[in-house]
């Protein structure tokens, strides 16, 4: 039974999806505050290389290397936002073409392969990597073994973080401020709220998370370092803020989808069975099914219930300095 | 003291022009601080890129080659984006103008056509392709409102899998089924010989092979220009990209104007992937390695940003992107760091976007108002 | 409660100082009116007063305390709020949400959120002081009245000891506005001080109890209300003796119909403000007015006429020619002009050229195929900017780097060439100074006198009364005319609903 495919698809759902999940969650924060972070693909990478460095650096038992590797990958991820920060806040560049050069400057073919290279990172296996805490007696329990307890720390604590965001959001005052930065910033200034500090504040969030995403594939799902690990993880991050309506619980709910479809493929492919074209459509539904919800969402009445957030994109410049 | 930051009533036109290159010196200067960072000579390094995109045997020619699809894809963002709309997708159009062009290649030229009609056929079809598939964004943002910039980032992904699917995972009609390397690896058909692009030697500085699509980027930026500048269709354009009330207000078909615009950004991101087959690979090229780990849709951004959405200068802005690109192509290896060239390029980028505000407001130090007047 | 008091207060921005060595000081207890026309600066202090803008110089004091205000938040943490004309609420929040946002005090220093401890405190305030609302009610629900309604309990509730309001009766009619200046003397009965910033001369004697008048940048004066009447006020405004209302039409006019507009109907997206059976005619040489206050349709009305807002029913012709639907090319081409109220949004594109706007409809005559004539193009701004004295530095300047009254010169230069027939005219003076609304109802009055049939459309009683050779009054969506285009009481009462 824990072999059946749909047992498996939802398990490896959760491991896939859990950097999409990560990278979403931080995209999500830097979106409510009203900024369009396009380089989480960057970020990610930027992440992955110097979790894995940090990792390969430390020369202490498991436990406290892998906790130092994912914070070093958090705070590159987050040097890497914050030069974002600084062009789309304080100088009010246009927040799409700031993205998409963190991309390039970032990405694959950028600082991230200089890095890993220049540090050598690329064939070494890694000292220590995350793996499944609870002991196998739980992971044999049927369907809930495999999909609860089978998964490494870095996915439950997503859990935890999904909750808490919510939380965040929805009933705490700093929660309602950011909401108000990204859906009206004149009014939050007026109201007193530190707009830019709000901005920064999340573009920086997400830039941690984005470098915690990278560092799920080089220290749980590899885990080695290769250059472009990430394989668009970080496009799709982007795609499921959107197809979760802006709201944490659904980009837990779509990061597993998204990571089911990518398992789909090759489960059936071990399985011989064959759909025709299913690698085509399991790649592509997912941004299929994000174009499809774009759609719905600007749909004039869906739009102020469901919608973006209405100053999402746009740099704020209060009336006079 | 305070900084304060003013819109400039009056844009000095010297100020942009001083400011891009400057950036561009300040970029080179931050770059070179990285690679001091990281031991290496930044000095050298520099000489070791320009020669091998501009003078050593034969680089001129690496660099146009590198070069033609980033005119393509920049001129395409270009004539999107300066009316404020963000075709992201190009990426995906010149995907989709590779493999309808290619197809009008094969079949075309397998009938035997005289070569300038089956390469004039690749050039329409790859227009064709790239623009249908702009227009799906392009559908949604006029008759829905939905952001086309989300929805064209979507349809890359798309396009880049229908792209490796056609190759890798069917028999389809661009796949190579004969010979013995077709069961080895999967490759495209290749085009037979009256669909291949001419290549034209310059007779200058020892010869400069410029491939017929560089010949094309050139035509379509004077195209777009003069579209853009001197036309009808132009100016409702640039009303439309300017304020879509004023827009509507005067009459302006906006529904039509947003899918035209996207529809002709489409088609030459489209004309620039039917060049890479036609000039370069000759072969539809469906390797997730290949074609679609060059990123010149995203790079075409770039370039148009850089060059401020102006159809010229983003030939020459192109030019530079592309010598770029090709010197970190040619010296890879050990000793020369890799993933240099996106740093540079990203630099470059940041240091542009950060000149903007310069040219658009003045930053000045002034006294805070704190104490009490006299 | 508070008094402020300002002093030597001085602002400048590129171009023009804003606020010239101005002193000024309200009392508790008081409703202090600060009249001035556009541009005079009255904006520019109370966002000085409320935290939004710094001084240069100059200083503030609340009784007799000096004060620095960083932001908007100081100001209202020092108990100076402010209720601004374009409100400053998050649409997609309630009502509670938008209360307690950016609040340091009590219920605000906690972390987490309690909106039901907020819902009760709203409703006992909106009872008080007679501003009913729901407070789980989200902003996009609400309509313009009410969300006033939520931005003066906003102050209310931040406890503020001195409220400005900014031209708060502009989307109010005759009745709510009487509510509201009745919320406001319950206001400053209670020792609070009231600032109310307006241009309307009516207004200001129906509330205050004293008024101070601004002009270009500093105070002109001080005055109890009871002491001045709206002439010595309006004076004092522009700094001459006006003829407040001055008559600029002379006979009668006697043309054929020129627009006809018959049972046409267009939807809004509230019910109040669809267009429900718009029935009426303009001959040519009139000016026929429609009052009214601004959001119960006369927008959709002037779109629909104009092709652009989709006719649910009805037609419209201009001389004789039935306008196609949801067209506006076809309404150019027959010759109708519409000056639209939103100028920079909608009459000029702001960023291109003096020469784009001006040909902004007719760049589509006398091209050469697909082709533009730049030269011609060129031309015909610099006749433009001539005949209407533009004061501009040539045809290549941006329209945004333009005045208002400039800008509003371009748009009649452009609407008024070609073969002109019928023209709308919404809201044409609105935020201008007082030599442009002179120039620019005169452009009018002219056209008329040519024999072009206007429409206007105007929330200005006094621009009415100037203009109108007929008058027509616009509630919720309905036309009523009126027999007396002089009958200003008979106007106000249809305006607020009556019959």
């Amino acid at each position: 039974m824990n072999n059946s495919l749909l047992v498996v698809l939802i398990a490896s759902g959760i491991a896939y999806g859990t950097p999409l999940l990560y990278g979403a969650l931080g995209e999500l924060l830097a979106e409510r505050s009203g900024v369009l972070n396009l380089g989480v693909e960057g970020m990610m990478l930027v992440g992955a290389v110097m979790g894995f460095w940090a990792e390969q650096r430390v020369h202490a038992g498991a436990v406290l290397s892998l906790i130092v590797a994912v914070l070093c990958a958090a705070f590159a991820g987050m040097v890497m936002s914050a030069i974002h920060a600084f062009l789309v806040i304080t100088l009010r560049a246009s927040q799409i073409v700031s993205g998409l050069a963190l991309t390039i400057f970032a990405g694959a073919a950028g600082l991230s392969s200089y890095l890993g290279s220049d540090l050598n990172l690329a064939d070494v296996p890694a000292h220590h990597a995350f793996h499944a805490v609870f002991p196998s007696s739980l992971q044999n329990w049927p369907i809930v073994g495999p999909i609860v307890f089978g998964q490494n720390p870095l996915v439950y604590a997503s859990w935890v973080l999904v909750a808490a965001i919510a939380y965040y959001l929805t009933r705490t005052r700093p929660g309602l401020n950011v909401r108000s930065v990204g859906e009206a910033p004149g009014a939050a200034d007026a109201m007193g709220i530190n707009v830019v500090k709000y901005r920064y504040l999340h573009v920086l969030a997400g830039g941690a998370l984005a470098g915690v995403a990278g560092a799920t594939f080089t220290l749980a799902i590899t885990p080695q370092w290769v250059s472009g690990i990430t394989g668009g993880a970080g496009w799709i991050a982007i795609a499921l803020v959107i197809f979760a309506f802006w709201r944490p619980e659904l980009c837990l709910v779509g990061a597993y989808f998204f990571g089911a479809l990518q398992a789909l493929a090759p489960e059936l492919q071990a399985r011989n069975i064959s759909l025709g074209p299913t690698e085509l459509w399991t790649n592509a539904i997912p941004y299929i099914a994000t174009v499809i919800v774009l759609v719905l969402v600007s749909w004039r009445g869906a739009r102020r219930r469901l919608g973006a957030p209405a100053a999402l994109g746009v740099p704020y410049v209060r009336e006079e300095a | 003291m305070r900084v304060t930051v003013e819109r400039r009533l009056r844009q000095p036109r010297w100020l942009a022009v001083v400011v891009p290159v400057a950036s561009l010196f300040v970029a080179l200067c931050i770059a070179g601080l990285v690679l001091v960072a990281t031991g290496h000579n930044p000095i050298s390094s520099y000489r070791r890129l320009f020669d091998a995109a501009f003078l050593s045997n034969g680089a001129l020619d690496q660099t146009l080659i590198a070069a033609t699809p980033l005119a393509f894809t920049g001129l395409a963002a270009g004539a999107a984006f300066r009316m404020r709309i963000f075709n992201i997708g190009a990426e995906g159009q010149l995907y989709m103008g590779a493999i309808v062009g290619s197809a009008a290649g094969l079949w075309l030229g397998g009938r035997g056509g005289a070569s300038p009609f089956v390469i004039a056929a690749m050039i329409v079809a790859g227009a064709l392709g790239g623009a249908a598939w702009a227009s799906i964004p392009g559908v949604f943002r006029a008759f829905f409102g939905t952001s086309e910039i989300l929805t064209s980032l979507m349809l890359n992904y798309v396009a880049g899998y229908i792209l490796t699917y056609l190759i890798f995972q069917s028999e389809s009609y661009w796949r190579q089924t004969k010979g013995f390397n077709a069961t080895v690896f999967p490759t495209g058909k290749p085009l037979p010989s009256n669909a291949e692009w001419p290549t034209w030697t310059l007779h200058t500085q020892g010869g400069i092979a410029l491939p017929l699509g560089a010949g094309v980027t050139v035509l379509a930026a004077v195209v777009l220009w003069v579209l853009y500048r001197r036309t009808r269709f132009g100016f409702e354009v640039q009303v439309l990209g300017d304020s879509e009330g004023a827009a509507r207000y005067s009459g302006v078909r906006t529904r039509r104007k947003i899918l035209a615009v996207m529809a002709i950004s489409g088609a030459v991101a489209g004309i620039g992937g039917a060049s890479q087959v036609g000039d370069f690979s000759h072969a539809l090229d469906g390797d997730p390695n290949g074609l679609q780990k060059q990123s010149y849709g995203y790079s075409g951004i770039v370039v148009a940003a850089l060059a401020r959405y102006n159809p010229f200068a983003v030939l020459l802005v192109a030019i530079l992107i592309g010598g770029l690109d090709s010197a970190g192509n040619a010296l890879q290896g050990a000793d020369f760091p890799s993933g240099l060239v996106g740093v540079i390029q990203g630099i470059i980028l940041f240091t542009t976007l950060g000149g903007e505000l310069l040219v658009r407001h003045r930053v000045r130090l002034v006294r805070a108002a704190e104490s009490v007047a006299a | 409660m508070a008094t402020i008091t300002l002093k030597g207060i001085t602002k400048r921005f590129p171009g023009v100082v804003a606020n010239d060595d101005v002193d000024f000081e309200a009392t508790a207890g008081e409703v202090h009116a600060l009249l001035g026309e556009n541009g005079a600066g009255k904006s520019t202090l109370s966002h000085i007063m409320s935290g939004l803008y710094r001084p240069d110089e100059g200083e503030i004091r609340l009784d007799g305390v000096p004060q620095v205000f960083h932001s908007p938040r100081d100001a209202i943490d020092a108990g100076v709020c402010m209720v601004h004309q374009h409100f400053r609420l998050v649409d997609r929040f309630t009502v509670a949400e938008n209360l307690i946002l950016g609040d340091r005090r009590g219920v605000g220093r906690k972390f987490q959120l309690d909106p039901g401890a907020v819902v009760e405190q709203v409703r006992m305030l909106g009872e008080r002081y007679r501003l009913p609302v729901d407070p789980r009610a989200r902003i996009w629900q609400l309509s313009v009245g009410e969300r006033q309604r939520v931005e003066v309990l906003k102050a209310l509730y931040e406890e503020a000891k001195v409220l400005i309001l900014d031209e708060p009766t502009a989307v109010l009619t005759p009745d709510e506005a009487n509510t509201l200046f009745e919320t406001l003397r319950e206001i400053v009965a209670e020792g609070r001080t009231v600032i109310f910033i307006s241009h309307k001369l009516n207004e200001v004697k129906a509330v205050s109890d004293r008024v101070t008048v601004m002009r270009a940048g500093k105070v002109v004066a001080t005055v109890p209300t009871a002491e001045a009447t709206p002439q010595s006020l309006a004076s004092l405004m522009v700094g001459r003796e006006l003829d407040v209302t001055k008559r600029r039409r002379s006979a009668a006019p006697e043309g054929d119909a020129v627009l006809e507009v018959q049972d046409v109907w267009a939807p809004s997206y509230r019910a109040t403000t669809s267009l429900k059976g718009a029935e009426f005619t303009v001959n040519g040489g009139e000016i026929v007015a429609i009052a009214g206050v601004a959001g119960n349709g006369q927008r959709e009305l002037a779109e629909a006429i104009a092709g652009l807002r989709p006719r649910t029913k009805g037609t419209v012709r201009i001389g004789g020619r039935a306008i196609r639907n949801g067209d506006p090319r076809h309404a150019y081409r027959a010759g109708l002009g519409y000056v639209p109220e939103d100028r920079l949004g909608t009459g000029v594109a702001p960023n291109l050229s003096l020469s784009m706007n001006v040909e902004l409809k007719s760049h589509r005559h006398g091209t050469i195929g697909p082709f533009l004539r730049m030269s011609r193009m060129r031309e015909r701004a610099e006749a433009a900017i001539r005949t209407y004295e533009v004061k501009a530095p040539g045809p290549h300047a941006e329209a945004a780097t333009l005045s208002g009254g400039n800008i509003q010169k371009i748009v009649l230069a452009r609407e008024f060439a070609g073969n002109l027939k019928a023209l709308i005219a919404a809201s044409p003076t609105r935020g201008l100074d007082v030599s442009a609304v002179d120039t620019v109802q005169r452009h009018i009055a002219e056209a008329a006198d040519r024999g072009v049939a206007v429409l206007l459309i105007s929330e200005d009683l006094d621009e009415i009364l100037a203009l109108a050779d007929r008058v027509l009054v616009m509630y919720e969506g309905r036309l009523t005319p009126v027999d007396r285009r002089d009958d200003v009481d008979r106007i106000g009462v249809l305006m607020a609903g009556g019959a």
